[in-house]
């Protein structure tokens, strides 16, 4: 083993010896002479240099030999697993890779060894929120062995439904009644967080968050009676309301300015998102303000 | 003495040469067994084996996890990469906020669509909680043609809402093929009858019959994406007919003819009312 590394070593210090030789003669050849002096100098140092090169080249020649039979003696199919085993690796982490991806499709999952494992991620306008997992058991018939899925989501109603004739279905349709209500529960979320100050009591909700009922005014601290709003989401695979309801505490005759607004807000809830609508009406209460000031 | 000269510098360039090849073996199995040492190549025989099946097993289980999620989601990504941006400033790591901002790319196909997508993905974590939101996305599709889809692309893109890309798509390409797949039975069992105007891919099919010239019944078969990415089919139905038969047409069936059809549609279904329709029109034929 030593043999072989060392016509690398050998070569390394023959060459060292050889480039002394040859910084000498430099030095020699510095001093002023003869042309024809010069010449032979020039001569002498060619064939040592050709020597050099031709001595170098055989023992990196004899150096790849010994190493070649070395490796001949080690079983050849051991080399090209070397390769095999950079080229699977290679492919193994392209395909971990392409796994991970399928998180952003919304529906990813794991073979496990009853069956597989589905992750169902949830997500409203961009903002990625929960993840639920389904954990199937593939057999005849296919059942549900464990889940993360909150109980008022009417999960054996869709697999009562679509379980047993179309898995892609099933999934499909327990990913929209999710991602509805990850929606409306952000929506609540947010308007308890970030509006509170626009809200002049709690926010009445319920798990499934399809039902809210809160009371709110346009100008806190202000003279106002504050508007009452009652939101009803019928369709578990929405994330807008199907009935809204508007009404204005305090007086029976409103008049009519209260009585547009009123009527603008129930449109409003019914078409955009609550916190954006909240959003929207605090901007207004600012724009109020610096119209005053 | 130039030519001698030359050759010198010529052959310090080879002595240079082959004076880097001592130091650095060129075949790269030669620098790895360097670096694993001759030694550990005899060690390999058993080592090596074992790691080597293992990582054929990882990858055959890892791949039928693939082809299992690429069935599922009809969607099927052949490629992804990923890069992350620290953004904390030294501020928010006093409060203990950390903000990241990962870029991410896949690309890979639905049936006949390819489509490729970049997206940030900002990630802010405080005391309280974790949020993450897609700050940007870009997706690029090809056929660009399917006009019904390039409108649903910019409204995902404008939403930055993902998961409702993927989820329509799949539906869309589902209806799309099943479109095809009716079209082109159609016109392989009356092809004199039934004609496309591009194809099975069309969005159109008319029903002409060789006895009754000037009439014909065109049914559109539009495949829409709403507000919320649910995918429904609309179907549509247009007459052509002569004047003289209008003039005729007492019990204006030709005026209630599209109202009618969609009547039929929820009675029958998407097939038998075509089916209906051909035979209708070409009633003689088929005697």
């Amino acid at each position: 083993m030593a043999g072989i590394l060392a016509p690398g070593l050998g070569v390394l210090a023959h060459l060292e010896r050889l480039e002394n030789q040859m910084s000498r003669s430099r030095k020699q050849s510095e001093e002023p002479q003869s042309v024809q002096a010069q010449e032979r100098v020039l001569g002498t140092k060619i064939q040592k240099l050709r020597h050099l090169r031709d001595d170098l080249k055989a023992a990196v020649r004899h150096r790849r030999g010994s190493v070649k039979a070395c490796i001949a003696n080690v079983e050849p199919n051991q080399i090209v697993e070397v390769n095999e085993q950079e080229a699977l690796e290679e492919k193994l982490e392209n395909v971990k890779a392409v796994l991970q991806a399928y998180h952003f499709t919304g529906l990813s999952g794991k073979l496990t060894s009853r069956g597989v494992c589905v992750c169902i991620n949830t997500a409203f306008e961009g903002n990625l929120l929960d993840s639920y997992f389904v954990d199937l058991v593939i057999q005849k018939p296919l059942r549900i062995h464990h889940h993360s899925v909150p109980v008022f989501i009417p999960l054996e109603e869709i697999a009562a439904k679509y379980l047993q004739t179309n898995i892609q279905h099933f999934l499909f349709s327990l990913c929209e009644y999710l991602n509805a209500y990850s929606g409306r529960k952000y929506q609540a979320d947010r308007l308890q967080s970030d509006f509170a100050a626009l809200l002049t009591g709690p926010l009445q909700r319920n798990p499934l968050c399809n039902l809210l009922s809160f009371t709110y005014k346009l100008d806190p601290g202000g003279q106002s009676f504050p508007f009452c709003a009652r939101l009803l989401y019928k369709d578990l695979t929405a994330t807008l309301p199907t009935d809204v309801t508007v009404t204005c505490q305090g007086g029976e005759a409103l008049s009519s300015s209260w009585e547009e607004q009123r009527a603008s807000h129930e449109t409003l809830f019914c078409t955009k998102p609550l916190h954006q609508v909240f959003a929207s009406f605090a901007r207004r209460e600012k724009l109020d303000m610096s119209l005053v000031s | 003495m130039d030519a001698e000269l030359a050759e010198e510098r010529v052959l310090q360039a080879e002595i240079a040469a082959v004076r880097r090849a001592c130091e650095n073996p060129p075949a790269p199995w030669e620098e790895k067994s360097r670096v694993k040492s001759f030694q550990a190549i005899h060690q390999f025989t058993s080592e090596g084996w074992t790691s080597s099946k293992d990582l054929k097993n990882q990858l055959g289980h890892l791949e039928s996890e693939l082809s299992f999620l690429s069935t599922l989601t009809g969607i099927n990504i052949r490629n992804y990469s990923r890069q992350t941006e620290d953004l904390t400033s030294t501020e928010m790591a006093e409060k203990s906020i950390r903000k990241v901002l990962q870029r991410h790319r896949l690309s890979g196909n639905c049936h006949m669509v390819t489509f490729q997508l970049e997206f940030q993905i900002l990630e802010i974590q405080n005391k309280e909680r974790l949020s993450s939101a897609v700050t940007d996305l870009n997706i690029i599709m090809e056929p660009t043609e399917c006009s019904e889809l390039s409108e649903f692309v910019s409204r995902a893109e404008d939403r930055k809402d993902l998961f409702m890309f993927f989820r329509s798509l799949h539906f869309f390409v589902e209806w799309f093929e099943y479109r095809k797949r009716t079209f082109k039975h159609f016109k392989e069992k009356y092809p004199d009858a039934v004609y496309l105007s591009e194809g099975p891919s069309s969005c159109s099919m008319g029903i002409r019959s060789a006895s009754r010239p000037g009439f014909e019944l065109v049914i559109v078969w539009r495949i829409q994406i709403d507000e919320d990415g649910k995918v429904f089919p609309k179907l549509d139905l247009l007459t052509k007919v002569p004047q003289r038969a209008l003039e005729l047409d007492k019990n204006r069936a030709i005026e209630a003819a599209p109202l009618s059809f969609r009547t039929l549609l929820g009675v029958l279904g998407i097939e038998a009312a075509l089916e209906s329709l051909i035979k209708s029109l070409c009633a003689e034929e088929n005697n």
